[in-house]
């Protein structure tokens, strides 16, 4: 019976092989290909879940057997002591949340990332540089230990700072998670009881109405005209019938199991109007459980921007301790004291490393993704903002996604012509000629042929939105005909119904015989639909222009290529035909019998075809479009059939009309699929099946090759194959999807997207991005923020990492030349953690300098965000240029204080001798060391005013990389003023306001010091606006490679 | 899934480190080629000759801001500090009276400190001035350039003037002379018109009783106002500055005594918080007899 191949996890085990002899229908496909993708999933990590095993015989068994099997029974349900004990043993039936990292170890790694380490290192020097000088001097000053608590205190406030943005973008996520908690109606004691779902053990009696969701994997006792919704599962978007028979060997396949978390969507009103069902597994042993955690065994893999963040931290650091370890060695071999050098070294290190900028990244980061919120595109995962802007593929869920899930009208035929019906959102635009007379009796079947009604007290819905209990294809008809003809329960009323048969598998047609609204009309009036061909057979008239023709070899021709049409087209086709009862033969007060047929069910009159499907979302072409337009590929991984697929892609462009697959060149030219030359297609439809027997260099010659693919029958596990198969082309990949079959491979994509709506709550689990209005459109958003943010961060790196140079020079000056000290360790830190920070952050701001969404993603090998044209500008130019204004500064409150430049040269030991309270300046004064020590934190204070006074035009000249300011506009961004308001109110605020506070080491510095360094600012502007200006005249010239960042 | 790093071998790295740092096929040397080499630095050479000529410049520029006689500001020496001689680590004058390097190297600072106040250089030098009074030489539209100073004679510093002592300014006997004299600020008339002197005292109670008997010369501490205003270092060229000599005479021998001297003068506050030396000058000194 059930086969034991314990070395596979897979959910469709048992009785794998005999599948693959039973097999079929191309249906059930998409299971096999499990089986080998496991394997080659469990050679590439011997994860446990893996090899976990599904024991699924439950279809097989007998009522009987399965009471015994359950400890249960059917009539009587479990007892509660019994249920008990089993939720004691199972646990509740939920899913498990995935893993989530402790709190404590994402703040301890906000504490040791990035350049926390580096700042670290210059604290632990600071308390060890105190430690020697106290060995040496008891009365040693505690200069050295404050600092170091600083610096610790700088690193712990932004590891806070980057841990509360992170919980913040974290907590909106957690109000998805909080579901709606779920009941369910269960016998327990012999008594019907509703209990909360989670409260389901195994061998419970369950009893599931038309709409609920289904509580549990259940095996189905009885039912009527059951069908559920499995799109989630499976892709499929037509709704599965299910029975208590047992029909196939595969858990998958057989009708008598009912899925977690899916859907009943419909239930027979007779006799009970309810399916009963015994569970049979519950929370993480579902199917559901199964793939959530195959999903969960995904690892995440860092986010682009990380990437490149650690890159630029590398960099930075790289720099950082070669410069310091280089002005190290220099300073011991020019005699300075050991303890001396090492403080050296704490300069340099806090020189160089820009404390501020990775919160300000995060805040940046956070700013984008509210923006994005606002556009319905909420984002888990704060770096998840970038991953759009740089996606190159996107793999695309079709159901849900793509489409609106939920079966709709497409197309009409009758009077020998296919109609175009509208089919976006709300159906508003039905455009095709209603005036035939064919159209009157169609609708009119369509219309009285249909047992669905609205839920009532939905009067002022949208009719498009309006709730209907029943199957799928049947809302559709009810839609489209309240739409176009008006109340339909008002015509069902004037049309009172007299006899009907319901649909069923064996006739596969429905009927019902209605009066006519018409007073002086006694006759009664049958109508029929159902599948075209078998409709056909019972007509022998067909009508056009509202005549009845008699059906001969020709109509039903052009009958057979309208319907073989609409079929390739991957829809739905019901053929409708309709019989005006003789009123003589049929009075009135004729009493039909359904079960005896007593009536003509044969020489109707065909009226036409009707063919459905789930139609795309409006925006999805142009979004398609857009994606295009940006470089981005898109490709449809779907669960669904591969002429559905085809279908679906076709219309929404992602193959669009001019390319041809393989297939249809073989169509086309009437040849062999094999003889096609494989360099003519653009288009591929890849099935599960075929992937199943492909290498992963087949794989990738395929993802490579073809510019447009389409990939149908896929189960989870594919899906994930082919997202990796993507992630080897270099690209990135995005996710989109909305099912459970989804969400491994959201979890594996560098972005995956789920849909807020009609989302399964796993997927929206394994997504980084959640699309609040399930538009396909607000990806295209995405990607545009996504782009905007990665370019205006290197704007933000770029303006950061200027003022570093600033920073450090005065440091190497100070070791080489011996001059006082001319910018202090605190000093730098309220340059990095004050006056820049707004500064910084408003650059997130900035608008897009040319059409981002019209050039191609950007390669995340090559275009890094730290270049070296964009650390050389920033270090080698501007940076320089801003150290030389800020020195003039220096310069100039030394000289008007007495010390003229050459005098300062080499001053630095006698400087600081704290004894010496007579040295000499350029005039014959003498200065004690009080004196000159506040004269160097006014060196200090004029330092930072000229590199606060240069950083503003550092801030403009940022606001674009290619184009003039002028052109950008000066003005639009006006954040970018409060930014500058900003620093300049912190530098008045620090010199004049906290001037008086020794610690801070800040002077009321004379206001005229402010301008010295404005002619420097202006040559900064001057001389970037020069280089922008070549970079737009020469473009890929040596300037432009080496100037543009 | 598995995250795939594409580890290198040792050797690979090398091998991409010789082809960046020479390129055979490319011709490129460190990513660059030669052209492109000449171009970045032909770059670099016009682009720091231009940033250094602009530094230039505007440094020329603000140095025409300073006059060569006078500072622009002055507010950071409000309050002139006092200092001593000899100028020692700490300002610890610390004499091993039998330890005769110990302060030898005192007196050899204090030899030549004291060299210009040598009468015959004075006398050769300054002017003999009105006691009193300041000796103001103001300008008046023209520049009165090189002004004069006032004589401060070695005699006028008595038994510290070291002129012939066997005692070397008493530092072999353990009574150290120890000179005060006040920091030189341009154009600042210390004392507002009236005396002034110095003082000096035991730090604490306990300092007080061990510093014992001390002498000053001139008698009193006194700095006369003749030696103001001072008018910087290129106008007045001879300028010497006033000193008043502190001989210790009987200081408790082995014990470490923190003496404090302040200048009393009207318009000079000794009592700044911050600066310890503003008007006044503490140091210790340590007289060590077996």
């Amino acid at each position: 019976m059930h086969q034991k191949t314990p070395e596979i996890y897979s959910v469709e085990l048992s009785g794998t092989k005999d599948i693959v002899k039973t097999d079929k229908g191309d249906g059930k496909e998409k299971y096999r290909g499990l089986k080998n993708n496991c394997l080659e999933l469990k050679k590439k990590n011997h994860k446990e879940e893996f090899q976990k095993e599904l024991h699924l015989d439950d279809h097989k068994l007998s009522n009987r057997e399965l009471e015994e099997k359950y400890g249960t029974d059917i009539i009587m349900g479990l007892s509660s002591t019994r249920a008990a004990e089993l939720l004691a043993r199972d646990g509740p039936n939920s899913l498990t949340p995935p893993k989530q990292t402790p709190e404590i170890v994402k703040f301890l790694k906000q504490m040791v990332g990035g350049f926390s380490i580096l700042l670290w290192v210059g604290a632990f020097l600071c308390w060890i540089a105190y430690g020697i000088q106290y060995s040496s001097d008891k009365s040693a000053s505690l200069n050295n230990v404050y600092l170091g608590c600083v610096l610790g205190l700088v690193v712990i406030l932004t590891g806070i700072f980057a841990y509360y943005q992170e919980a913040k973008s974290t907590n909106i996520m957690s109000s998805f998670n909080k579901m709606i908690p779920q009941q369910a109606l269960v016998i327990r004691d012999s008594e019907k009881k509703t209990i909360p779902s989670e409260q389901l053990v195994v061998g419970d009696i369950v009893e599931v109405k038309g709409g609920d969701q289904i509580p549990a994997d259940i095996r189905v006792l009885s039912s009527q005209g059951c069908r559920v919704d499995n799109s989630s599962l499976t892709g499929e978007s037509e709704p599965q019938p299910r029975s208590s028979e047992f029909t196939h060997e595969n858990p998958l396949e057989t009708k008598n199991i009912c899925f977690y978390s899916t859907t009943c969507l419909e239930v027979s009103t007779s006799p009970v109007g309810t399916v009963t069902g015994m569970v049979i597994n519950t929370g993480d042993r579902t199917i559901i459980g199964h793939i959530a955690s195959l999903a969960s065994g995904v690892g995440n893999e860092k986010t682009p921007i990380a990437i490149e963040i650690e890159h630029f931290v590398h960099i930075v650091a790289g720099v950082a301790v070669s410069i310091g370890i280089l002005f190290f060695i220099i300073a011991v071999s020019l005699k300075y004291r050991v303890l001396d050098s090492i403080i050296f070294l704490i300069g340099i290190i806090v020189a160089n490393v820009p404390e501020g900028l990775l919160a300000t990244v995060t805040v940046t980061l956070s700013l984008t993704a509210k923006r994005m919120a606002k556009k319905n595109c909420l984002v888990k995962n704060l770096e998840a903002v970038e991953t759009l802007g740089s996606t190159s593929i996107i793999c695309s869920d079709k159901t849900g996604t793509l489409t609106q899930n939920r079966m709709t009208v497409a197309h009409l035929w009758f009077d020998n012509q296919i109609f175009v019906a509208d089919t976006s959102e709300d159906h508003s635009n039905q455009v095709f000629d209603q005036s035939s007379r064919t159209w009157a009796s169609l609708s009119k079947i369509i219309t009285l042929c249909n047992r669905v009604e609205f839920k009532p007290g939905q009067e002022n819905v949208p009719i498009m939105k309006k709730a209907v209990i029943g199957d799928a294809s049947e809302t559709a008809l009810l839609k489209f005909s309240e739409v176009i003809l008006g109340d339909v329960m008002e015509i069902r009323k004037r049309n009172r119904k007299v006899a009907e048969i319901p649909f069923n598998s064996t006739n596969k047609f429905q009927l019902s015989i209605h009066e006519t609204d018409d007073p002086h009309d006694k006759r009664l009036l049958m109508v029929m639909k159902g599948a075209p061909e078998r409709i056909l057979e019972k007509c022998s008239t067909i009508m056009i222009n509202g005549e009845e023709h008699p059906l001969d070899k020709s109509t039903a021709k052009t009958f057979h290529t309208a319907y073989m049409e609409l079929g390739g087209l991957g829809e739905r086709v019901l053929g409708f035909c309709h019989l005006y009862l003789p009123a003589d033969e049929f009075p009135e007060t004729y009493s039909f019998d359904i079960d005896a047929m007593n009536f003509p069910t044969s020489s109707l009159c065909f009226v036409g075809l009707l063919s459905m499907l789930d139609p795309p979302r409006s925006t999805v072409p142009d979004a398609v479009t857009k994606c295009r337009s940006a470089g981005i590929k898109v490709i449809m991984v779907t669960g669904d059939h591969p002429i559905t697929a085809k279908a679906i892609a076709k219309s929404v462009g992602i193959i669009s009309a001019n390319s041809e697959t393989v297939e249809d060149i073989a169509h086309r030219l009437n040849i062999a699929v094999e003889q096609v030359n494989k360099q003519d297609a653009k288009a591929a439809v890849v099935t599960g099946m075929e992937l199943k027997d492909m290498s992963s260099e087949q794989l990738d010659e395929i993802l490579a090759n073809y510019q447009e693919i389409v990939f149908a029958r896929t189960s989870p596990q594919q899906k994930l194959i082919i997202v990796e198969g993507c992630q080897r082309q270099d690209a990135v990949v995005a996710v989109t999807g909305d099912g459970v079959n989804d969400s491994p491979a959201l979890k594996k994509a560098d972005i995956g997207i789920a849909m807020g709506i009609a989302g399964s709550d796993a997927a929206k689990n394994a997504a980084d991005m959640v699309l609040l209005d399930d538009n396909f459109a607000s990806i295209i958003t995405g990607v545009e923020e996504g782009r905007l943010i990665f370019d205006n961060l290197k704007k933000t790196i770029a303006y950061t990492l200027t003022k570093n140079i600033a920073e450090l020079c005065p440091f190497l000056i100070y070791i080489i030349v011996g001059l006082p000290l001319p910018i202090g360790t605190i000093t730098i830190l309220f340059i990095d953690l004050g006056t820049d920070i707004i500064p910084s952050i408003a650059l997130a701001y900035e608008k897009a300098e040319s059409d981002i969404m019209n050039r191609k993603p950007r390669h995340k090998k090559k275009d890094r965000l730290v270049n070296q044209p964009l650390a050389v500008y920033s270090y080698l130019h501007i940076g320089l240029m801003q150290a030389l204004g800020a020195f003039l500064v220096y310069f100039t409150v030394y000289a008007q204080e007495g010390f003229l430049p050459c005098t300062l040269m080499n001053l630095r030991v006698e400087w600081e001798k704290d004894y010496v309270n007579d040295l000499e300046d350029s005039y014959g004064q003498e200065w004690t060391k009080y004196q000159r020590e506040y004269l160097e934190w006014t060196g200090y204070t004029a330092f930072f005013v000229g590199i606060l006074v240069q950083q503003i035009a550092d801030l403009i000249i940022r606001k674009t990389r290619r184009n003039s300011i002028f052109q950008q506009g000066l003005f639009r961004n006006k954040v970018i003023w409060v930014g500058i308001a900003s620093q300049i109110i912190i530098g008045l605020i620090l010199s004049y306001g906290l001037g008086s506070v020794t610690a801070l080491s800040f002077t009321m510095l004379r206001a005229q010091y402010w301008f010295v360094a404005v002619p420097h600012a202006i040559l900064i502007w001057v001389y970037d606006e020069v280089r922008k200006l070549f970079i737009r005249l020469y473009p890929g010239s040596w300037w432009d490679k080496n100037m543009y960042y | 899934m598995v995250i795939q790093k594409e580890k290198k071998s040792c050797g690979q790295v090398v091998e991409e480190w010789k082809e960046f740092v020479w390129n055979p096929r490319t011709h490129q040397f460190m990513g660059r080629t030669g052209t492109s080499w000449a171009f970045i630095l032909l770059f670099y050479l016009v682009f720091y000759g231009f940033l250094t000529a602009m530094f230039t410049l505007t440094m020329w520029v603000m140095l025409q801001t300073v006059s060569d006689h006078t500072p622009k500001y002055q507010d950071r020496l409000a309050i002139p500090g006092l200092m001593i001689r000899p100028k020692t680590e700490n300002l610890d004058v610390i004499v091993n009276v039998s330890d005769t390097e110990s302060w030898y190297q005192h007196v050899q600072k204090l030899n030549k400190f004291l060299e210009p106040y040598n009468d015959s250089i004075q006398a050769q030098k300054n002017d003999v001035c009105r006691p009193g009074r300041y000796y103001e030489q103001p300008d008046n539209g023209v520049l009165n350039y090189p002004k004069r100073a006032c004589q401060f004679n070695r005699t006028q510093l008595g038994n510290c003037s070291g002129i012939g002592d066997p005692t070397h300014y008493g530092y072999s006997t353990g009574q150290p002379c120890v000179f005060i004299k006040m920091n030189r600020v341009i154009n600042f008339y210390a004392g507002a018109n009236q005396s002034m002197n110095v003082t000096c005292a035991g730090k604490r109670d306990e300092d007080a009783e061990n510093l014992g008997n001390f002498v000053m010369f001139p008698a009193n501490g006194n700095i006369d106002l003749m030696y103001f205003p001072y008018y910087g270092k290129k106008f007045h060229v001879n300028y010497t500055q006033p000193l008043v000599a502190v001989k210790f005479l009987n200081v408790t021998p082995n014990v470490e005594v923190n003496v404090e001297c302040r200048i009393n003068a009207a318009n000079i506050a000794t009592d700044d918080e911050r600066d310890k030396f503003a008007g006044r000058v503490a140091f210790k000194l340590r007289i060590n007899k077996t």
